[in-house]
């Protein structure tokens, strides 16, 4: 049962070993020269500003998971759409279903103001 | 059974789903009488839920296998519900008399009820490790969201991050676990691994790890040493009314489904019939790994217990300590050590929910919860200090009260199993009984002997009377009567070692 695990335990150690020889090549071949700049967090080529730690509004966090929710629930239709009429009015009801409570939710985030930016 | 036929049993969870989804939708319409509403609304369902289970568990005999076997429908699944439901309606109870919940999101938190209704039902029926795997996540996310729902109060909030970062290492060890146990014979479902297992023995290293990491997840959810550090802190900073909760059902839950990954997983299903001794498969030394965070667990919890001045936190660490006995009773590996074990939940059910009643009253009254608020209580509220004393005296165990009953069935069937190891289990449980009759007593000490800070008499609402004596009536007449629960207990075992194929 064990040896028939010995592919992933390949894979394994082929990743180890790429991963591993490749930060080995280039701390021996790559050259060294930190100058200030290079120190610097990345921005674009520009003049770096300010802390790299900014903080910003939770408002972002509960809009973009709102997208998720409702974004996955696309993700559900499409596949539904290109054999809808296969599975006839039972698949149009269970579609309906499964809108339905998504719907609720999202009368419960409206009316709970979590759409208003303000 | 197939997942169209699987529907028509599956009704008592299909309600608690639309229950949630009703208080939730209710909530946003209605704006006088939130709570009152929302409250009555969800312990209709649960309700509803529990009749329809029981009207199931009376139409089917022995064990139905449903959704190709994610969960079973069995005696013991019926009488874990009976617990989860009980649980719940008296925390619905708590929710709408404490001071300490809030008429704004009570919504929400009756939603988050209902929904762990659902978790606590599939975890005590599944038999699938899928299954046990997301039912125990199910009731991790509900409970999260619900230590932290004093959202102003930063030790709850504490507590609420306390227990995500806690339950998501223990979540993420235990489902590597169940990977290995998967990697060894190829299948999720418990029935099909014991087979797999009885075929052929694995390699005992792995098949030992496996479980100790399994372990790690259930252990964490009935707060067992060295699982427990999120126990005393959780319980501290959450609202009483979920501490309560928190107290007895997950907790329940917890066991059932060790019970059912351990008695089916691991034991011959033929060696099930009455009077006869279990037969191990597999070869993994589970009691002894039980055996041993049993006798961890009650030592820890009992000794850490002795200082605890908060009156939550003493009930924290105590419930850990019970965690431990009612562990000695799975680690017996006897059909006597699991019904042992059923009916001490079904015992502390009562009892805890008891003793969290009255802190909860008194928390009200007194915005105290520390050992100095019970000062003189006897003084100050006679009727709650009496009830107090019938509850803390059965946690001890002392007769005779439900408490002694259910811990003397547990020291007979570890006693019965015999041999030098059970032995020592049965001489660490019984210390450290004695050891809890310590700090149980110094709180009832503080309530008779000692003189009250403030004379002021402690008002107790009607209603709090009535469900502190509803739930000392159990406490007191099982300690007298036990066949009325251990009748119950032995039909709920009866069928756990069936074999069950042909989803």
């Amino acid at each position: 049962m064990l040896s028939s695990y010995l592919p992933v335990l390949l894979m394994i150690v082929a990743g180890i070993a790429v991963a591993g020889g490749m930060l080995a090549l280039k701390s021996l071949l790559g050259p060294r020269n930190a100058t200030p700049e290079k120190q610097k967090p990345f921005e674009c080529g520009r003049e770096s500003t300010g802390s790299a730690h900014a903080r910003f509004s939770i408002k972002f966090y509960l809009v973009a998971l709102l997208f998720i929710a409702f974004d996955i629930e696309i993700v559900f239709l499409y596949p539904w759409a290109v054999v809808a009429k296969g599975l006839g009015v039972v698949g149009l009801v269970q579609m309906g279903v499964f809108l339905g409570v998504l719907v609720l939710g999202f009368i419960y985030v409206w009316k709970k103001g979590a759409l208003e930016w303000d | 059974m197939s997942v169209s036929q699987s529907v028509s049993w599956f009704f008592p969870e299909l309600l608690l789903a639309f229950g949630a989804l009703a208080v939730l939708v209710v909530d946003l319409l209605v704006t006088k009488h939130r709570k009152k509403i929302a409250v009555v609304i969800g312990g209709l369902f649960v309700l509803l839920a529990l009749l329809k289970s029981e009207s199931a568990a009376s139409e089917h005999s022995g064990v139905v296998a449903l959704f190709s076997g994610m969960v079973v429908l069995d005696p013991m699944a019926f009488f874990f519900k009976l617990i989860f439901g009980i649980a719940v309606l008296v925390t619905l109870f708590f929710v709408y008399r404490s001071a300490e919940s809030p008429e704004a999101n009570s919504g929400e938190f009756v939603t988050l009820l209902v929904a762990v209704t659902l978790g606590l039902f599939l975890m005590g029926a599944a038999s699938d490790m899928v299954m046990m795997y997301l039912s125990l996540e199910f009731v991790s996310l509900c409970s999260y969201v619900m230590a932290g729902w004093s959202r102003k109060d930063r030790r709850s909030t504490e507590a609420a991050l306390k227990y995500v970062i806690y339950g998501g290492v223990a979540s993420g060890v235990m489902v590597y676990g169940m990977s290995l146990l998967y990697g060894l014979t190829g299948k999720t479902n418990l029935f099909e691994i014991r087979d797999a297992l009885a075929a052929s023995a694995p390699s005992q290293l792995a098949l030992t790890l496996s479980v100790v990491l399994i372990i790690a997840g259930i252990g964490f959810k009935i707060a067992a040493v060295p699982f427990h550090m999120w126990c005393p802190d959780v319980y501290e900073g959450a609202p009483t009314p979920v501490t309560a909760f928190f107290s007895v059902g997950p907790k329940a839950a917890g066991f059932a489904m060790m019970i059912r990954f351990f008695y089916t997983t691991f034991v011959d299903a033929t060696s099930w019939g009455s009077g006869t001794e279990l037969v191990a498969v597999g070869g993994a030394p589970w009691p002894l790994l039980v055996g041993i965070i049993a006798a961890a667990t009650m030592t820890l919890g009992n000794f850490a217990a002795i200082t605890q001045n908060n009156l939550k936190r003493l009930l924290a660490y105590s419930s850990i300590a019970h965690a431990g006995y009612m562990l000695m009773g799975i680690a017996s590996m006897s059909r006597q050590g699991v019904e042992s074990v059923l009916f001490y939940l079904g015992v502390y059910l009562f009892m805890n929910l008891g003793a969290f009643l009255v802190v909860i009253a008194i928390r009200d009254h007194t915005e105290g919860e520390g050992i100095e608020a019970y000062r003189g209580l006897s003084q100050r509220q006679p009727f709650a200090a009496v009830l107090m004393t019938v509850f803390l005296l059965s946690l001890t165990g002392v007769p005779p009260f439900a408490g002694f009953i259910g811990k003397f069935y547990l020291f007979a069937a570890v006693l019965a199993k015999g041999g030098f190891y059970y032995y020592l289990l049965a001489i660490i449980g019984i210390l450290n009984s004695a050891v809890s009759l310590f700090y149980y007593a110094r709180i009832i000490r503080a309530m008779f002997l000692e003189e009250p800070v403030v004379r002021a008499p402690v008002g107790l609402p009607l209603p709090y009377r009535v469900a502190l004596v509803a739930l000392a009536v159990p406490t007191v007449v099982l300690g007298i009567f036990p066949p009325l629960l251990s009748d119950l207990t032995q039909v709920s075992v009866g069928a756990l070692g069936v074999v069950t194929t042909g989803f």
